[in-house]
């Protein structure tokens, strides 16, 4: 397993994908922590010390880019047919995608943390800038959330990549998925949302919402690894085992 | 015990029956030529000996076990198989350390194996630029890598020019001569004639044909009177 999970690695590291993605990322959720600042000079019914940990929240926002290396790293095997080499070498489908869970949990871990430190340094900048508190107790645990949440999106989109093999599709659903159905529903209908995949990262990134309360960070934990486990479930089922032609 | 066995495989895709009632042997040192018109379930069954493709009805073995559950079953068979694919932004050398390590294998085989099919002066370079010929000659790697005693080769003189031709067929002769299993598939019947011991022939999925061939033998007359 441990060689199954060193070559995983060194696909990823070998793609240039992987290095463009995670460049853009920690990018991203700086630019993502500056709306939130802004917004401190306006009224608000939520206590100052949410509205400053919801800026150091936006490192949450990394999750778009492993969940697509997550969707990538598995249907890209089947994209461009190297899951033949890869059955061949390791017969056993469901050790595949283990090692790929695995891999792709360790490359957005690190897409996670620098993206963390990147949404810290430009929040705490900013809020200094602007005059705010830059500093909660909470801070910490926020960051550390929104690590985890980014981390697991990443293994959701292995999950969802082993159950839809087409790489377009996934990556279509995914985002369709992520960035407006459930984020929609999440924001209309609360007491749903926070039962749904967004709901659950953002309960574990200690996300403060106006309307609803979220799970707790280790409820909202276990929700998102159960979604990932039924995927991974349901591709065993369906789709692992298919013909590979 | 056979090196190969392929006991009444059987394959249905929906409507299409692509292999029918399959039955035939490799043994060690020997080299069997896999023959057949398009379509008529060559690829199909050696996806079905190497655990790609379920069979409807049927089992093969690889030395008497099937090769989903040989242990680090690429230091037993090598596979080519037909349209083989790469990471097209892998360089040859990085495809072959992602699968010794998956596998294992030390890191010195991948040097080797470039060699073996001369590669490798472009081993560091893009398998996405890669001729036709190239990815067969990476192909053939692959298969090679783990040292294997079987091989299982889908049309793997495809695109390979003369030199590689020539370099394959007394690979190949000197593979079985230390004992190792070959099966493989090809139209080219004038090339496989000069080193192939039986000759396996299905048309629509079915054998229509098992034969040792010795020196006397027209593989071609053989081949066209039994797929007639
Ligand atoms: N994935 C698939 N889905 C449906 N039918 C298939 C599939 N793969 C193969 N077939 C059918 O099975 C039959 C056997 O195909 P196969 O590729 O095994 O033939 P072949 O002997 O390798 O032919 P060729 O000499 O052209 O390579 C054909 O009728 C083909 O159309
Ligand atoms: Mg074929």
């Amino acid at each position: 397993m441990n060689g199954l999970i060193r070559a995983e690695l060194l696909k990823a590291r070998a793609g240039r994908t992987t290095w463009v993605l995670a460049a853009i990322a920690p990018l991203t959720c700086a630019l993502w922590a500056v709306l939130p600042v802004f917004l401190l000079d306006l009224e608000s019914a939520m206590p100052m010390e949410h509205r400053v940990e919801n800026v150091y929240n936006m490192a949450q926002q990394a999750y778009v880019f492993t969940l697509v290396l997550g969707v990538l790293a598995m249907t890209g095997e089947y994209r461009h047919q190297t899951i033949t080499w890869a059955f061949l070498v390791t017969p056993s489908r469901s050790r595949v995608v283990a090692a790929k869970l695995v891999a792709s949990g360790l490359v957005g871990l690190a897409i996670a943390v620098v993206s963390a430190l990147a949404t810290l340094a430009a929040g705490a900048a900013l809020l200094a800038l602007r005059g705010h508190p830059m500093m909660t107790p909470q801070v910490p645990l926020v960051l550390l959330g929104a690590v985890a949440s980014t981390t697991l999106y990443g293994l959701f989109g292995v999950a969802l990549g082993a159950l839809i093999r087409k790489q377009v599709v996934a990556l279509v659903v995914a985002l369709l998925w992520f960035m407006y159905g459930d984020y929609f529903l999440s924001s209309l209908l609360p007491d749903v949302g926070r039962w749904l995949p967004t709901g659950a990262a953002r309960a574990v990134g200690g996300m403060h919402l106006e309307s609803g309360a979220l799970l707790p960070a280790w409820g909202g934990g276990l929700l998102f690894a159960a979604y990932v486990t039924t995927l991974v479930l349901a591709a065993r089922l369906f789709t692992l085992r298919r013909d590979i032609t | 015990m056979s090196a190969i066995t392929a006991s009444h495989l059987s394959k249905d895709y929906g409507d299409v029956r692509a292999v029918d009632d399959l039955s035939f042997t490799v043994e060690s040192g020997t080299i069997t030529a896999f023959l057949g018109p398009n379509g008529a379930g060559k690829t199909t069954t050696l996806r079905m000996i190497l655990g790609l493709v379920t069979p409807t009805e049927g089992a093969a073995a690889i030395d008497g076990r099937a090769y989903t559950e040989l242990e680090k079953p690429i230091t037993k068979v090598g596979a080519v198989l037909e349209a083989t694919a790469f990471h097209p932004a892998l360089t040859a050398r990085t495809h072959l350390r992602v699968l010794a390590t998956a596998a294992g294998l030390g890191h010195a085989r991948v040097g080797h194996v470039l060699d073996l099919v001369d590669l490798a002066d472009a081993a560091d370079r893009k398998v996405g630029h890669y001729s036709l010929g190239m990815r067969q000659r990476l192909a053939l790697a692959t298969a090679l890598l783990g040292d294997p005693g079987v091989l299982i080769l889908d049309e793997p003189a495809n695109g390979l020019d003369p030199a590689g031709i020539h370099w394959l067929r007394g690979f190949l002769r000197a593979y079985a001569h230390e004992g190792g299993a070959v099966l493989v598939s090809t139209h080219v019947l004038t090339e496989i004639q000069q080193i192939a011991d039986q000759v396996v022939i299905i048309a629509r999925g079915a054998l229509v044909r098992q034969a040792t061939l010795t020196s006397g033998t027209n593989l071609e007359d053989l081949y066209l009177e039994a797929t007639r």
